[in-house]
């Protein structure tokens, strides 16, 4: 198997539970490094920091982990501002949630089509950080 | 001769009213009266022109032969003239000499021509009678008290299936009757028209002699002589089958009767104008008047002229295209109730298939209707239910998911972890997921416990009393954020409430206000009751942050959805206090405005 690695200069951690964002950074040590890896908890400080960045023409973050239920902006109401931002790049987007709700992956399905970035649904538990989930490629097989 | 010499003597017999001839051995009439000689067209004669007998009577070839007998007989004949047959009996007796020697023959005629006649009549009309017993099966029977002779005509036996030889007595005939009150009554009558002179007229059943029971009808008349019954004469019919058609007739009319009044429908029987002809005891008692009170009228003089017009166009349609109306719906407004029917109206005809009417049969289905009413109610509130069921239930199954995963996560890494600093980080949040897990089973206990103890009994209260003790309970947090609190609830208002989720609504309500109080503003809460139609609202107003109403709207009461970054914010609070208060059959409403303040109104149900 031949994996071509792109480089993963940013990395947003939106969630609020500390236990989740401990677990995801320490299975990103295992496949990449990077040197910006951002927590946020909640979608508005994520949003509100992502369009900082593209004011002051910074690094937009390669991958995103978005939870879906949290205080004040939940992982959709951040999706939709993202999608306003018209961004250029196109972010990995991994949604990490734990509820198995089908309306909830009605909805990630109908974001999926209309949002720019690549839209990734992901059920908790989680044991390990695939290269997809990176924005990795998998050329040969 | 002597009797020539005492013509005299003869001369006497001339005389004699009764015409009477004396005749010789030899049948030469010797001397008759002048009217035996002008029946017979005969002139005395002389001595040579003698008269024999025997030519005179041309029928009876053997009277010379009778004569010489020397005993008395008679013999009935008849002579034919111009006039007519004139029928005639002649008695012939033997005539004695002194010595008894027979010496000839007495001859005395008598006319019975009005006899003979009247014995035609009779035979006449007792032909017509016989005729007419035949024709109308009507019998006779007569009894003759003081020979107790009891006569029956042969159309009496047939009735009783006896032989023509029968003769029957009075108390065989009286057992004809069956037993009972037939032949209670018969013996009864039979006895008392000879005592009373009563004639009478009876239907009553015999027992034939072929033991076939069938009714008869019996007259009796009295035949009084000298103030005593002497006889009577009776008649007696056939009539079972008349009586049994009746009978059957009379049974057809009272089943279709007693099913008709006792249908659970309301039936009537209009004419061609819409006239009630017919109404049933279930039409009388719905539109509350007597039969003769609805007989004639129409719909015009019992509904009113909406509903009237309507029921008039149905019956039209019925009537003229004969398509039957089954089972419609209709609502009728009488005495201003609204009275929901099921009805049919059927064309009606009569013998000649020619329609003369409807039948119409309402069935009253204001109770069921009212019924479905509350079921479909019944199924909002079930199905509502359900859905609250159904959020709660994946409520349950995420937030234990969540902990649940962060479980198998966090073992997992320990499953591999060598670094013993990392595992003891571990661990210490494995203990910390563990925590967080029995913080949301005890919440959710708590919602669990208020969704199934809603029979939990509501008790009136205070709610003045119960905002200060709450209040008095919160004094050390209102005094640290420096808040001021108006209550304005009058002395005397009181809700029913679960004493323990009114406190809870309070608290909740009162500590949300300085929890998201506004960092500019020292909090001011005000508190409000007013009575209204639907029951005593509660509102709790604050000056705080506000929440953009627009936005999260439909979230502010979910189960662990908060808006502002507080630490000690769990989104459970205003969850907990919708469902108490739904519980307890009220409701919640937020209205708010970010930076201005939040209002909560919480409605009581004051049903208990």
């Amino acid at each position: 198997m031949f994996i071509l690695m792109k480089k993963v200069s940013c990395i947003f951690i939106v969630d609020d539970d500390p236990i989740t964002v401990f677990g995801i950074k320490k299975m990103l040590r295992t496949v990449t490094h990077c040197d910006d890896v951002q927590i946020f908890q909640n979608g508005h400080e994520a949003y509100e920091a992502i369009k900082e960045r593209q004011e002051k023409g910074e690094n937009i973050p390669d991958v995103i982990f978005l939870d879906i239920n949290m205080p004040i902006m939940d992982g959709w109401g951040f999706l939709d501002e993202l999608i306003d931002l018209n961004i250029d790049e196109h972010v990995v987007i991994n949604m990490i949630t734990s509820s198995i709700d089908p309306a909830d992956h009605k909805k990630w399905n109908s974001f999926k089509d209309r949002c720019p970035h690549i839209l990734n649904f992901k059920n908790k538990p989680i044991f390990k950080i695939e290269p997809e989930d990176l924005g990795c490629i998998n050329v040969a097989s | 001769m002597k009797a020539v010499e005492r013509v005299d003597q003869f001369y006497l017999l001339k005389q004699l009213p009764k015409a009477t001839a004396l005749l010789c051995k030899k049948g030469i009439v010797q001397d008759a009266s002048c009217s035996w000689l002008e029946i017979f067209s005969q002139s005395l004669q002389d001595k040579n022109h003698q008269t024999k007998i025997f030519p005179l009577y041309p029928e009876f070839l053997d009277l010379e032969k009778k004569l010489m007998e020397h005993t008395p007989f008679s013999i009935k004949h008849k002579i034919k003239s111009s006039k007519g047959t004139r029928h005639l009996k002649s008695y012939f007796a033997p005539w004695f000499d002194e010595k008894e020697n027979v010496i000839g023959t007495i001859v005395q005629t008598d006319d019975i021509t009005s006899e003979v006649e009247k014995e035609q009549q009779i035979d006449w009309l007792n032909n017509i009678l016989e005729t007419k017993v035949e024709v109308s099966k009507t019998g006779w029977w007569e009894y003759e008290i003081e020979e107790e002779k009891l006569t029956w005509c042969k159309e009496t036996k047939r009735i009783h299936q006896v032989p023509e030889c029968f003769e029957p007595t009075v108390i065989e005939a009286l057992n004809f009757y069956k037993p009972g009150y037939s032949r209670n009554k018969a013996s009864m009558l039979f006895h008392k028209i000879a005592l009373s002179h009563q004639p009478y007229d009876a239907k009553l059943m015999i027992v034939t002699l072929h033991g076939e029971e069938r009714w008869v009808r019996i007259t009796g008349k009295p035949i009084i002589e000298n103030g005593k019954t002497v006889k009577v004469f009776g008649t007696i019919k056939d009539i079972h089958d008349q009586v049994t058609a009746e009978t059957t007739v009379k049974e057809h009319q009272q089943l279709l009767s007693t099913l008709v009044d006792s249908l659970p429908l309301n039936v009537y029987v209009k004419d061609l104008e819409s006239r009630k002809v017919l109404v049933n005891k279930g039409e009388c008692k719905f539109l509350n008047k007597k039969p003769e009170q609805v007989i004639g009228k129409t719909d015009f003089d019992l509904y009113s002229e909406e509903t009237a017009k309507i029921f008039r166009e149905e019956d039209l349609q019925v009537m003229k295209h004969l398509t039957p109306i089954i089972g419609k719906e209709t609502a009728s407004t009488v005495h201003g109730k609204t009275i929901y029917f099921l009805t049919s109206k059927i064309p009606y005809f009569d013998l000649e298939g020619k329609v003369c009417g409807l039948i119409g049969m309402s069935l009253d289905i204001t109770n069921i209707k009212k019924k479905e009413e509350q079921l479909r109610n019944l199924i909002n509130i079930t199905s509502m239910q359900n859905q609250k069921l159904i959020s709660f239930a994946h409520i349950v199954s995420h937030n234990l998911r969540s902990h649940s995963a962060n479980f198998s996560m966090l073992l997992g890494f320990l499953n591999s972890e060598k670094d013993a600093e990392e595992r003891k980080r571990i661990l210490k949040m494995l203990s910390q997921a563990s925590d967080n897990l029995l913080e949301t089973l005890e919440n959710l206990n708590q919602v669990v416990d208020i969704n199934t103890k809603t029979s939990e009994t509501k008790t009136p209260l205070n709610l003045k009393n119960n905002v200060l003790k709450v209040l008095e309970n919160l004094s050390a947090l209102l005094e640290e954020n420096k808040s001021q609190v108006i209550n304005n609830i009058s002395e005397n208002i009181e809700v029913n409430c679960v004493p323990a989720y009114l406190d809870s609504i309070i608290l909740n309500l009162v500590s949300n206000a300085i929890k998201y109080k506004s960092p500019n503003r020292e909090p001011l809460i005000t508190i409000n009751a007013v009575k209204s139609n639907e029951g005593i609202i509660l509102s709790i107003s604050d000056n705080g942050l506000g929440i953009n109403l627009d936005k999260y709207g439909d979230k502010i009461f979910g189960m662990y959805k908060t808006f502002h970054n507080r630490k000690d914010a769990k989104g459970f609070g205003l969850y907990l206090v919708r469902n108490q208060i739904e519980a307890m059959g009220g409701s919640i409403t937020v209205q708010s405005e970010v930076d201005k303040g939040t209002t909560f109104n919480v409605y009581f149900n004051e049903e208990s």
